[in-house]
């Protein structure tokens, strides 16, 4: 039995997985649940776990490439493999060349139909996507810098098929602005995904550059944020004095960010407006504050979410931040630790230089606060960036009223 | 018959025997030999005497034994029953229907295995049918008698034995129609006879995983009802055809080819087949099963079809 191991999809909005390692080569032994490679997602680094005992199989797919999800990326056999192949493959084209005839019938070792394995026999006389066979002692790798350049001349080398090309043309988009899927031929997907995203930059006319592809942490902000923009924003600020938390976090051995996030939290809880969000079907009430806080990990922007940030108490908060921070310093946060918030809170503090700014409100969330650091006059701004489909300025007000009481009386931390 | 009196079959041991596959059992006690003749074993003979009573004004029904057997009939079926309305200038109409069981049952070696479809599609003058069900079987029989055009109703030897509630009153879609067994957003799938039952099957595993295949059913293969599969590709943009014929110059090369031609800037894929091998059929029965479709290899090329897309869109 051969069977596929294929790139997992471990987050809703995963659509390519960096496939950073193989902890294991083709030959090895390897257990259920063990480790056989490394992927990097949108986010984080996540071990790829065999799903049966055996041994790995190749062709396996090359590292430091973007896969599709579900695409095959290597395989697991019964028995160790008599040859040792160490042919590489690009990812979902079978490495063996298959017999003419149109299936595969008494060919159980070779479980890749010949009628597919024609695809590439019967293109165009372009080698460019067809793998392994020509350089079978390099794995081809398909650099993200060498497949964005590849696609500033499309008419040599990649492939379209007609319904792409089709589109394309209905939907007035540039074919070499679009880059081809994995197996390097442009499919209707790829157009579609291209016309949905937003225009992207002529640099034809300014200096020489190189493009490189950003980390998937970066690249998924990006996307992120791109989704914003059709919420309708507006602002709203004050003024608080914050030297009563200080002192009063401290003695009580919780961290500032914490115990500002456990205020916004509490505020939140006292206007369900703050907690729902807009919708398609309607505005979702959510029953917990979930709340998200922004932290730079030096390579880019995550929040680490804190569940039922509202109820639950502080000290048991203090162990989810602590595991959080930990799992984000390792860039092992998984999905469930950072999607879902329903509030967010984004605190420059520590950068004295910072008089005030504001941020912008994730999609899933009706607001997010904006902390800057205290000024000359002990003030700090707090700005509180809200959707207004479904808050309203004097709700905006009231919260951040709240918000300043709460600053000032602080029993609620005690 | 009952119902026109003009309607006759003949052929070898379709009377006294009932037909080898017992087709028309109890026919001749009903009927009578005149109506219901057993001929010698001489199918260009009796074709051609089929040829001349259609021309005459009957309905003949002549019955092949297999379609192995219609290469005797060739002269018959091809330069008589094709031409004559053509050459006569459509004085001499030709209500005949020709029936004969075709395609690999269980062992009866290369000769008698044969799907000849493609050489008689290539035949411009005949019409083909190809019920892949028992209904299909009733009413496309049924309308080909009714039919003043030369029509082969072929018939798989392995679908004699399904058994499904046929409904005598219902209202049948024209003899040349396709039929949308199954429908789905992913992947057209496109077979004729037996090979629509394992197209269907396809389609149940594959549904499993999440892919929604279409199956169209295209019960004629002369004409083609071009419009029900153009439609469906240009929904789906993949699109696989399935025959037990060979893949050489096969009622699959002609769809493909015509559909590249129609639905061109909708594909998002080449269009695959998967035919039988071409070879002929060996004795050997793990051999003989392996050199036709079967269900898996549909499932494996509608998943390498879509495979590479999944996850992208």
């Amino acid at each position: 039995m051969k069977n596929p191991i294929t790139m997992p999809v471990l987050s809703d909005t995963m659509q390519t997985g960096r496939l950073t390692r193989w902890n294991k080569s083709v030959g090895d032994a390897i257990k259920k649940g063990e480790a056989i490679a490394e992927v990097e997602t949108d986010k984080a680094v996540l071990d790829v776990e065999a799903f049966a005992d055996g041994f790995l199989a190749g062709p396996l797919a090359a590292t430091d490439t973007d896969i599709p999800v579900r695409q095959v990326i290597g395989y697991i056999v019964d028995q160790a493999p008599t040859v040792a192949p160490d042919t590489p493959a690009t990812p979902a084209t079978p490495a063996t060349p298959a017999a003419p005839e149109p299936h595969a019938a008494a060919a159980d070792a070779a479980p890749v139909p010949a009628v597919v394995a024609q695809i590439p026999a019967q293109g165009n006389a372009n080698p460019v996507p067809v793998p392994s066979q020509a350089s079978p002692s390099a794995p081809i790798k398909q650099s993200p810098v060498a497949e964005s350049e590849k696609s500033g001349d499309h008419a040599d080398g990649v492939r379209i098929s007609p319904y792409a090309r089709a589109l394309a043309a209905d939907l007035n988009l540039d074919l070499q602005q679009i880059t081809p899927g994995a197996d390097g031929v442009i499919h209707a997907s790829q157009v579609l995904a291209a016309a949905l995203a937003p225009q992207d930059v002529d640099l034809r006319m300014g200096p020489p550059y190189q493009i490189e592809k950003p980390s998937a942490l970066r690249a998924a902000v990006a996307r992120n944020m791109s989704a914003t923009l059709q919420t309708p924003t507006f602002l709203i600020s004050s003024r608080f004095n914050l030297s009563a938390l200080h002192a009063t976090a401290k003695t009580a051995k919780l961290s500032f960010t914490l115990a500002l996030g456990r205020a916004c939290a509490l505020t939140v809880a006292e206007d369900p407006w703050f907690n729902q969000v807009w919708t398609r079907q309607g505005l979702a009430k959510r029953q917990r504050v979930d709340l998200g806080i922004a932290v730079d990990t030096g390579a880019g922007l995550i929040t680490p979410v804190l569940r039922d940030a509202a109820v639950r108490p502080s000290s048991e908060l203090a162990e989810d931040w602590r595991i959080l921070l930990a799992k984000v310093k390792s860039g092992r946060l998984l999905p469930e630790d950072y999607q879902g918030a329903t509030f967010y809170l984004s605190n420059l503090g520590i950068f004295p230089e910072i008089e005030r700014f504001n941020a912008i409100v994730p999609t899933g969330a009706a607001a997010i606060l904006a902390v800057a650091a205290a000024g000359s006059d002990g003030l700090t701004d707090f700005t509180l960036s809200c959707d207004h489909r479904v808050i309203f300025g004097a709700d905006a007000a009231r919260f951040l009223q709240r918000l300043g009481k709460r600053l000032e009386d602080l029993s609620w931390l005690t | 018959m009952a119902a026109d009196e003009s309607v006759i079959t003949l052929g070898e041991d379709v009377g006294l025997y009932g037909g080898t596959y017992r087709v028309t059992e109890g026919l001749m006690a009903k009927y009578g030999e005149w109506r219901v003749r057993d001929t010698p074993i001489s199918e260009n003979s009796f074709t051609g005497l089929g040829v001349g009573a259609a021309m005459l004004g009957l309905r003949p029904v002549v019955e092949i034994m297999t379609i192995n057997f219609a290469l005797f009939a060739i002269d018959a079926i091809i330069n008589m029953a094709a031409k004559i309305p053509f050459m006569s200038g459509g004085q001499f109409p030709m209500p005949l229907t020709i029936r004969m069981p075709g395609g690999i049952a269980r062992q009866l070696g290369a000769q008698h295995s044969q799907r000849l479809e493609h050489t008689l599609m290539n035949v411009p003058g005949l019409r083909i049918v190809v019920p892949a069900t028992p209904q299909d079987a009733y009413w496309q029989l049924r309308q080909a008698i009714h039919s003043d055009d030369a029509l082969i109703v072929l018939e798989h030897e392995l679908l004699y034995f399904t058994k499904e509630h046929v409904d005598e009153a219902a209202v049948a879609p024209p003899i040349h129609q396709a039929l949308l067994r199954r429908q789905g957003r992913d992947i057209t799938c496109i077979a004729y006879s037996r090979m629509v039952i394992l197209a269907l099957e396809a389609a149940d595993i594959l549904a499993k995983e999440g892919i929604a295949m279409t199956v169209i059913d295209l019960r004629s293969l002369a004409p083609i009802d071009w419009d029900t599969c153009v439609q469906s590709v240009q929904q789906t943009h993949h699109c696989l055809i399935v025959e037990e014929d060979c893949r050489f110059a096969g009622a699959g090369a002609e769809l493909s080819a015509t559909l590249q031609e129609r639905c061109f800037y909708f594909l998002d894929r080449p269009i695959q087949r998967v035919a039988g091998l071409d070879i002929p059929t060996p004795f050997n029965g793990q051999l003989e099963a392996a050199s036709i479709p079967r269900t898996e290899d549909i499932v494996n090329a509608a998943r390498q079809i879509l495979d590479t897309q999944r996850g992208q869109s």
